[in-house]
């Protein structure tokens, strides 16, 4: 096992791998820019380096800096966290070849999963259902004839990376070469790589997902799925598990053909497969996530596994000991909700100084966050102040105590999206499961005509 | 290579923070080349994180801040501080030490790289804050200077 792990990241899912590494018995290491030096990460770990100034580029993102920092603390492992380096194959490659272990899946592997066109062909040979869809796109005339092979409406999407950039929906032949060249340039700009293709567009799909695991030894497991529908310009806001619309076959099936391929392509450590659903509740896988996810909680309330030291396990390569999760059972529902640091109409980035800080507690809440009160919060990085966690024996329950627990969260100082949550929580398609990814987007759009 | 000069600035950035000292780039359109973290007229990033102190807890380090034309030399890296270039050479600099612009104060290793370590100023060392052997993070205070 590893003596000390340097966790390269910030805010709350560098406190949670902490929390981990303090239970494993583990020495922590926090790295952090000179806009985080009175971070909640810094102070909770052993021994903190400050590796640069604010600007991600030249702290958190900076390779050179963060090996510097493992070198001079004598770490042995570093985790990558999600967001940052964490779905960098260089970074991988780079800290495998400085004999550190990296907590995550291995580079080559990383980046067969991380390439968009690859884990479609992947998926695709392992039998998991795809939606219809192109090869890379070489020029707007080929943009035009697999459109109309695939079937309109399509969905442009950029080979290098998601977030929602370099996506553009077409729904007719008049629409693809602008779209082919905005997505061109947008793709470009986000991830230094142009390449396009694309995909059958789903309307108003939801957005389900699956857990896996996988340690060195052979061994994969599928721990149920997440739905996370509820979200704002490609950002999930609320997640939950399991998913009011699958059933066991759908998901032992899905489950079988997911572990198949993982174990086929050598994939180890922690990772989700994204799919979409239609209307007729047919699966689509989108995409694979080599990391751990900001709402693995859910998955961990649900099944009681601590996702985070399973991983860390599984990078010291020790032989997992989960249950057979085959035969399926979830205990209860669980619901995360985002709180971020921004204006509740405008949603403009909100950082400031938080003046009071008092987060949701009792029977089944389980708050994860990164900042306390007095806490400055910088501008440089996302918004994510910390998650709110409720689980219960039923989901209308589960509702009901979520929506308590908001009542409960006290912020002061800067705005946030509290109330943002209690209105989404209340909707009508939350209470019946009908939620889609067009939900907020209609909702927002209501409030304003 | 096409860069703006706002690419071109944030290139220079990115590599500067990544502790590269020089880069040259030439192609049949466009050559650059410029020497990173030194002169301070070239560099306006560098400048104000080596100007003015840290907002530091040590009530010691604010205390001396009060006079001016004392100013803090930081680390723009992390990795290990050494006042010689090997240890059984001289150290490149001593307390009363009077140093020129350019002139080496010390090495910060890192991942095996020996980065000079060089002043942008004019003036006399007052003290020496690290401890040769010792590691520095991003920032830390290295040396003073008193401005000639």
């Amino acid at each position: 096992m590893f003596k000390k792990v340097l966790i390269a990241n910030r805010g709350e899912i560098a406190i949670r791998v902490i929390r981990a590494c303090r239970e494993l018995g583990i020495a922590t290491v926090a790295v952090h820019s000179e806009a985080d030096a009175g971070a909640l990460h810094v102070r909770f770990a052993d021994e903190a380096v400050c590796i640069g100034p604010p600007q991600p580029l030249a702290s958190y993102l900076n390779i050179p800096a963060i090996i510097s920092a493992a070198e001079i603390t004598a770490a042995d492992a570093i985790h990558p966290g999600y967001g940052f380096l964490s779905e960098s194959a260089e970074f991988a490659r780079i800290v495998e070849g400085c004999r550190l272990g990296f907590i995550g899946p291995r580079s080559d592997v990383m980046q067969l999963w991380g390439d968009k066109i690859r884990a479609r062909e992947t998926a695709r040979k392992y039998g998991l259902p795809l939606l219809p869809g192109s090869e890379a796109l070489r020029d707007a005339e080929h943009a035009e004839a697999e459109a109309a092979r695939v079937g309109y409406p399509v969905m442009m999407k950029a080979r290098g990376g998601g977030g929602g950039r370099g996506m553009r929906i077409v729904r007719g032949e008049g629409e693809v070469r602008r779209a082919f060249e905005s997505a061109t340039a947008e793709a470009m700009n986000a991830f230094k790589n142009p390449e396009l293709y694309l995909e059958r567009f789903v309307e108003k799909p939801k957005h389900v997902e699956f857990q896996a695991l996988a340690d060195t030894h052979g061994q994969v497991w599928t721990l149920g799925e997440r739905e996370c529908s509820l979200q704002r310009r490609n950002q999930k806001l609320i997640e939950e598990a399991p998913s009011t619309v699958l059933t066991d076959e759908l998901r032992a099936s899905i489950g079988e053909s997911i572990r198949h391929a993982l174990a086929e392509t050598g994939y180890t450590s922690l990772g989700t497969l994204e799919f979409l659903m239609d209307a007729q509740s047919n699966l689509y896988f989108m995409e694979m996530n080599t990391r751990v996810q900001v709402e693995h909680p859910v998955t961990e309330m649900v099944t009681g596994v601590d996702l985070v030291v399973e991983q860390i396990r599984a990078a010291a390569g020790e032989k997992l000991e989960l249950a057979d999760t085959r035969p399926w059972r979830f205990r209860g529902h669980a619901i995360e909700c985002r709180i971020l640091a921004e204006d509740p109409v405008t949603f403009a980035p909100w950082p400031g100084r938080i003046t009071d800080y008092y987060p949701p507690g009792g029977i089944g809440v389980r708050v994860d966050s990164g900042v306390y009160g007095g806490f400055q919060v910088p501008s440089e990085y996302d918004s994510l102040l910390a998650k709110v966690i409720v689980h219960a024996p039923t989901r209308a329950q589960a509702l009901g105590r979520m929506r308590r627990a908001l009542d409960e969260f006290i912020i002061g100082g800067i705005r946030t999206n509290i109330d943002l949550h209690k209105r989404l929580i209340d909707l009508p398609e939350m209470r019946n499961g009908t939620m889609t990814t067009r939900t907020v987007e209609l909702l927002m759009a209501r409030g304003r005509s | 290579m096409q860069l703006t000069l706002e690419e071109l600035k944030n290139l220079f950035k990115t590599l500067e923070a990544g502790g590269v000292a020089e880069f040259e780039y030439q192609d049949e359109k466009f050559r650059v080349k410029v020497g990173l973290g030194r002169a301070a007229a070239t560099v306006v990033a560098a400048v104000p994180a080596r100007s003015s102190p840290l907002a530091s807890p040590a009530p010691a380090a604010a205390a001396r801040a009060v006079d001016e034309n004392v100013v803090a030399v930081t680390s723009p890296f992390v990795g290990t501080f050494y006042r010689a270039p090997s240890p059984d050479v001289a150290n490149y600099v001593e307390v009363g030490s009077v140093v020129r612009p350019g002139q080496t104060l010390c090495i910060v290793e890192a991942m095996k790289l020996m980065n000079e370590i060089e002043s942008e100023l004019a003036g006399t060392i007052v003290d020496v804050l690290v401890e040769n052997g010792k590691s520095v993070e991003y920032g830390q205070k290295l040396f003073t200077i008193r401005k000639a």
